[in-house]
């Protein structure tokens, strides 16, 4: 498998401009040669089985008929053999050289698809739905490989076949060749409207597959509810619906096969039936020798009924057709490049971050922030406070090139950002959101995610260690091997989020943006959350999206946010004596703790 | 996990007799469909092979004799055939097709209807993906084995057979050489089959983690562009990419050789004939005709030994799969109707729990010795840590599980005397994450009392305010809710629950509320719906609100399976225990939460007040 030549470094993006049958042609750049030689193979599979007829011609018309026997019986036995070996050899051949042609699109397509999509822009997973990508990079690449596998090929068997034999038949008689064919463009238009109409019946019996699994899996999920409503019988008549409709719809595409094979086998049968007859008299003439007729009599089959198939291949077809049009689709779409930008700094930022009227908008013309101009210098701790939808999060998601700021500028250590390249800031930059994604895989495989060095244990239980996360992760039975996800073992909100700060304490970065979050926890994890995150904050730049006042006192600027806007800054004690939303907030949350203490002296 | 993760789940079974014949008695009530088509594709077979037998004729005594006559007789014979043989392939692919769609109709019945009377003891123990794969594709690969493996192998031994007789017919030397050649095919396309089957299987498996990887990533995405993890999963998935290549190359290829080795055997059968049949003929002991029938017998036999060998090697699946159909049949509900349990018209009463102990799986206790008295039209919050059995006792009470010790009594009697329906009818409940069903929101509120006119689905749903949101949809109450509902919000979802639940006006009323922030406008909503269900009605609240806890008549702190505190709000608290610590956190936490929208902090701020 030399896989990893020039055909694995094709870049799919030049598909894009063209039309669907080219764009075909293409994607199989560096295995044509295979699928030639595939189509070679099946060719010369196909006549050594028509030569087998024409042995067995010499063999009855020699050994039976007037003729006198030049070769020896054991030869043409021997000859039998060896064309049955051939015939073999080569559609084993072309089998396998189709399915690496196949396999091997297949595989760099989804190479490629996968690849793609981690580098697509945030701007494009934001609209796009995960199950309609998944269905794309799935089902849609399987109907290609399909293309390849079977219909492709299986197009090019059916053409092949009758070419050849065709030929053969010809050549025993004209007038008997063009009298076997008559049937054949009925029988390929009977086919066709019949693979349509079965492939339509198909799909509507799957759709029926889908409703009778999710009445089903409803019923399962919601076992509480059915049974709490006493609604089994209910449930039992409205499964019985879908039950019987599929049962309808399953016995309906099979009526449409139960006509359709023995109506072709009679007209198949037929013309057969015509080319005996014709073929016979011209055997009692003498126009043909009795071999030549039990020749036409094998070679006939093999031009008739694979005709019947030319209709299925064709059909689906176009359902890889439509698939390769949705492949497309992705791979249209432009990447972010990682590298671009001009300005590469020998070692670590400094961590100087100037914000000058900056505005960003998702879409033109709504802006998601506006006029943004604050300045953080090395190691200090910006806050962002503000309602959901605020800015906040957009704010911090420019810093990694995440989205490119529309208007204004941001500098860092005193260059414009965009100059940066994106893979060295998303280095520098390290990211703890509010509950952080985990991959299925072990906690230590966690931690070590996106850590390019290599890490000792002791290292990672220190990092665990500062995030306050060690303790719990050895509570488990399989300890730091302990796969996320895995039966029993589901982490908190807030134990996700203390793996991600382990995560980050690994990665070092030198900005630091991190989602503060709400989510409950006891007293004391909360302090040892705290100590977790002042670790984490040394000597970085550090930015905050806030949701209490106590997280944020000692920040060195406080920016409070509102539509995209700033409309208060300053540090906690200067944004106390202001009026304003910071001072309300404030209030409220002291407010809390007297509320409560009244209530609890209330009932003393 | 996924159906589909549960279907290729390795299930090798020996063959197993007792599972073959329950599998045929599942053919009893269609049994005029399986006699009707195991005839028919008898008299296929039968037919199939005197085809090859007319065509001797007709070179035998029509050509070689140069008789037209004779030629035309059995050609018409030929034709006749034809249309014979076009009506039995109609009927018998029809009658198989039928029988195979009945019994997959019966087989996804019997499991449905089972599944509604199993216990959530079953269900808990279960996964719901395992129980999908059994009755979607196990269902399907039984019935595909007593159609279509049973037509198909029927199909091959009849062909075989008659093909023999024919040959031994036309010359018993020859059909010797096939007969010692057979066993050899078959042998070798079984072995050839089970591999490509293992293979496929492989070729799923690891598609499924394909899509997986696929899925993760793009979920991930965010995380994966923050820590520029980008190289590093390529080459991971490369790695998954070339297993698929492998196993789907390995998989391709042997089906590739498959039929060329059956059939190279055949050509050495052939061969043999050839030679063997050459000799004969110069002595006059076989015709031109007989040695094209052999011709064609063997390079047709290889056709039913494939089916044969496909059959034989699927068989050991779908017997597993059977055995796996027959043990979700078999499993036994652990809550049933007792003998002599009776409908008592009414369980409103006092509810009491005696000395009542219960575990999941026998070892852990999850309740220990409760004792409690609950009067008729209280209030109770259930409160504590996760897993402390908060939900067993509800479980407990809806008797989806009986106590293992002690009894539950509703208005002094035994609940076990009383039938299940006329229990669970009567209590209405409202799940933590509500669970609606695929189709109109109208339909989904009607749950609750399936006779309920329009205008009473209606005025619950105003009952609850749920009425201003769902009016707001362009269908209004016929608007779709989507699987499982996904297409509301959590919220709204909680509100049509609600709404379902008062229409089924039930005697007792059991919510889970949900911890999970929902806008304050719904979940004042959702606090108003939830008083109107409480009133008058003995209400078991599952509390996380404040609201909620301050409300109820009783509040008890459950912890390890034992009340370990009782009684009102300002008594507990006064107490200085569980509860006030429960209190105090739950309470700065909600303020805290409210307060992150800001944006209303002024309507917000009316629930803190005592």
């Amino acid at each position: 498998m030399n896989f990893n030549s020039a055909a694995s470094t094709f870049d799919l993006k030049v598909l894009v401009p063209q039309k669907k049958a080219v764009g075909l042609w293409l994607m199989m750049s560096g295995y044509r040669l295979r699928y030639l030689g595939a189509t070679l193979s099946l060719g010369g599979s196909a006549l050594a089985k028509t030569s087998t007829y024409l042995l067995l011609r010499y063999f009855v018309d020699n050994y039976f008929g007037q003729g006198s026997p030049t070769i020896g019986l054991p030869i043409i036995a021997l000859g039998f053999i060896l064309l049955a070996l051939v015939e073999g050899g080569l559609s084993f051949t072309s089998g396998r050289l189709a399915a690496q042609t196949a396999e091997g699109i297949t595989r760099r397509l989804r190479n490629y698809l996968f690849d793609h999509i981690q580098y697509l822009p945030f701007t494009y997973h934001d609209h796009t739905q995960t199950g309609e990508l998944i269905q794309r990079c799935s089902s849609d690449v399987d109907a290609l490989r399909r293309f390849y596998a079977d219909q492709a090929i299986g197009i090019g068997r059916i053409t092949l076949l009758f070419i050849i034999n065709f030929i053969a038949i010809i050549q025993i008689n004209l007038e008997l060749a063009l009298l076997s064919v008559i049937i054949v463009p009925i029988l390929v238009i009977t086919s066709l409207f019949f693979f349509k109409k079965v492939s339509i019946a198909y799909e509507k019996n799957q759709e029926q597959e889908a409703v009778l699994s999710t009445t089903l899996q409803e019923n399962l999920t919601g076992v509480r509810v059915v049974k709490a409503f006493a609604r089994q019988n209910y449930e039992i008549d409205k499964f019985d619906r879908e039950n019987r409709e599929k049962y309808r719809r399953g016995r309906r595409l099979l009526m449409m096969h139960s006509l359709f094979w023995p109506i072709t086998d009679t007209l198949c049968g037929f013309q057969m039936l015509g080319g005996f007859l014709l073929g016979a008299m011209m055997a009692i003439n003498g126009t043909i020798t009795i071999g030549s007729y039990l020749a036409y009599a094998g070679l006939i089959v093999w031009i008739i009924f694979p005709m019947r198939n030319l209709g299925r291949l064709i059909v689906q077809t176009s359902t890889g057709m439509v698939s390769y049009g949705r492949v497309i689709d992705i791979i249209r779409q432009n990447r972010e490049n990682l590298d671009e930008g001009d300005y590469l700094p020998e070692g670590n930022l400094k961590g100087l971050v100037e914000f000058k009227d900056v505005c960003f908008e998702y879409q033109s013309g709504i802006s998601a922030i506006e006029h943004i101009t604050f300045t953080a210098y090395p190691g200090d701790v910006v806050a962002l406070l503000g309602s959901t939808g605020s800015g906040k999060t957009t704010l911090v998601n420019l810093l990694p090139r995440f989205y490119e700021y529309t208007d204004g500028s941001i500098h860092l250590d005193g260059v414009e950002l965009n100059r940066y390249p994106r893979r060295y800031l998303r280095k520098q930059i390290g990211i703890v959101e509010q509950e952080p994604f985990l991959f299925s895989r072990s906690i230590k495989e966690n931690i070590i995610y996106g850590v390019e060095r290599d890490i000792s244990q002791e290292q990672i239980e220190t990092a665990a260690r500062a995030a306050a996360i060690h303790d719990v992760i050895m509570s488990f039975p399989n300890g730091y091997h302990t796969l996320v996800g895995e039966k029993g073992v589901t982490l908190s909100g807030g134990q996700k989020q203390r793996v991600a700060i382990a995560r980050t304490l690994l990665k070092n970065p030198r900005i630091l943006i991190f989602d503060d979050s709400t989510s409950s926890v006891d007293m004391e994890t909360e302090a040892e959350i705290r100590q977790a995150l002042e670790n984490l904050m040394q000597n970085r730049t550090t930015f905050i999206i806030a949701h209490r006042i106590q997280s944020i006192m000692e920040a060195n600027l406080i920016l409070v946010l509102d539509k995209g806007k700033i409309v208060q800054r300053g540090t906690h004690e200067q944004l106390l004596n202001e009026d304003g939303i910071y001072r309300q907030i404030y209030e409220i949350q002291t407010r809390i703790e007297d509320e409560l203490e009244k209530e609890l002296t209330g009932a003393c | 996990m996924p159906a589909d993760y549960f279907e290729e789940e390795e299930f090798q079974t020996k063959f197993n007799g007792k599972t073959f014949l329950r599998i045929l008695t599942l053919t009893k009530p269609h049994w005029n469909l399986l006699t009707g088509f195991l005839l028919t594709i008898i008299v296929v077979s039968g037919i199939d092979a005197y085809f090859t037998f007319l065509s001797k004729r007709i070179i035998d005594e029509g050509i070689v004799a140069k008789n037209t006559s004779v030629l035309i007789s059995i050609l018409m014979q030929y034709g006749v055939f034809i249309l014979i043989q076009a009506m039995l392939v109609f009927l018998f692919i029809y009658l198989a097709g039928l029988l195979g769609e009945q019994i997959r109709f019966d087989l996804r019945r019997k499991m449905f209807n089972h599944l509604q009377r199993l216990s959530l003891a079953y269900y808990s123990k279960t996964p719901v993906g395992w129980i999908m794969a059994r009755v979607t594709s196990d269902s399907d690969r039984v019935s595909d084995l007593i159609t279509w493996g049973l037509l198909d192998s029927t199909w091959g031994v009849v062909s075989l057979l008659t093909s023999l007789g024919f040959m031994l017919a036309i010359n018993w030397q020859l059909a010797l050489i096939v007969l010692a050649i057979l066993p050899i095919l078959i042998v070798v396309a079984i072995e050839f089959r089970k591999r490509i089957i293992k293979e496929f299987r492989n070729v799923r498996k690891t598609n499924s983690k394909i899509v997986g990887s696929y899925n993760e990533n793009i979920t991930g995405v965010r995380v994966v562009k923050a820590l520029v993890r980008e190289n590093e999963n390529l080459h991971e998935f490369i790695d998954l990419t070339n297993t698929m290549y492998r196993s789907s190359y390995r998989a391709a290829w042997l089906s590739a050789l498959f039929l060329p080795t059956v059939q190279l055997i055949s050509a050495a059968i052939l061969g043999s004939i050839v030679w063997y049949g050459g000799l004969q003929a110069q002595y006059g002991n076989i015709t031109i005709g007989g040695i094209q029938a052999f011709v064609s017998y063997v390079t047709f036999m290889m056709w039913p030994v494939q089916d044969l060998a496909r059959v034989f090697a699927e068989m050991q699946h779908a017997i597993a799969s059977a055995e796996r159909i027959f043990s979700l049949v078999d499993a036994k509900p652990s809550v049933i109707n007792h003998p002599g349990s009776i409908d008592p018209g009414s369980i409103s009463g006092d509810i009491v729990f005696q000395n009542v102990s219960f575990s999941y799986d026998d070892d852990v206790p999850v309740i220990k010795n409760l004792n409690l008295h609950v009067k008729s039209g209280e209030t109770i919050a259930l409160v504590g840590p996760t897993g402390g059995g908060k939900t067993t006792i509800v479980n407990l009470l809806c008797r989806f599980y009986e106590p293992k010790e002690g009894k539950i009594l509703i208005n002094n009697r035994d609940y076990t005397e009383m039938t299940l329906e006329s229990i669970q009818s009567r209590i209405g409940i409202v799940l933590q994450t509500p669970h609606l069903f695929s189709g109109t929101i109208r339909e989904n509120i009607r749950y609750g009392r399936l006779d309920a006119t329009d205008a009473e689905v209606e005025s619950a749903a105003k009952l609850v305010g749920a009425d201003e949101f769902i009016t707001k949809f362009e269908k209004k109450y016929e608007a779709e809710v989507g699987e499982g509902g996904n297409l509301l919000s959590v919220g709204q979802k909680q509100l049509i629950s609600l709404a379902r639940a008062i229409l089924a006006n039930p005697e007792i009323f059991i919510m889970d509320e949900a911890t999970s922030s929902v806008d304050t406008l719904t979940e004042a909503l959702i606090q108003s719906g939830m008083e109107k269900l409480m009133q008058g009605r003995t209400s078991f609240i599952i509390a996380h609100r404040l609201s909620t806890i301050r409300k109820a008549s009783r509040i008890l702190v459950i912890e390890d399976g034992q009340v370990i505190e009782m009684g009102t709000h300002t008594e507990l608290l006064q107490k200085r225990g569980k509860y006030h610590q429960l209190y105090t956190k739950q309470f700065r936490n909600q303020v805290n939460q409210e307060i992150d929208q800001f944006v209303s902090i002024n309507p917000s701020l009316g629930s803190i007040k005592p």
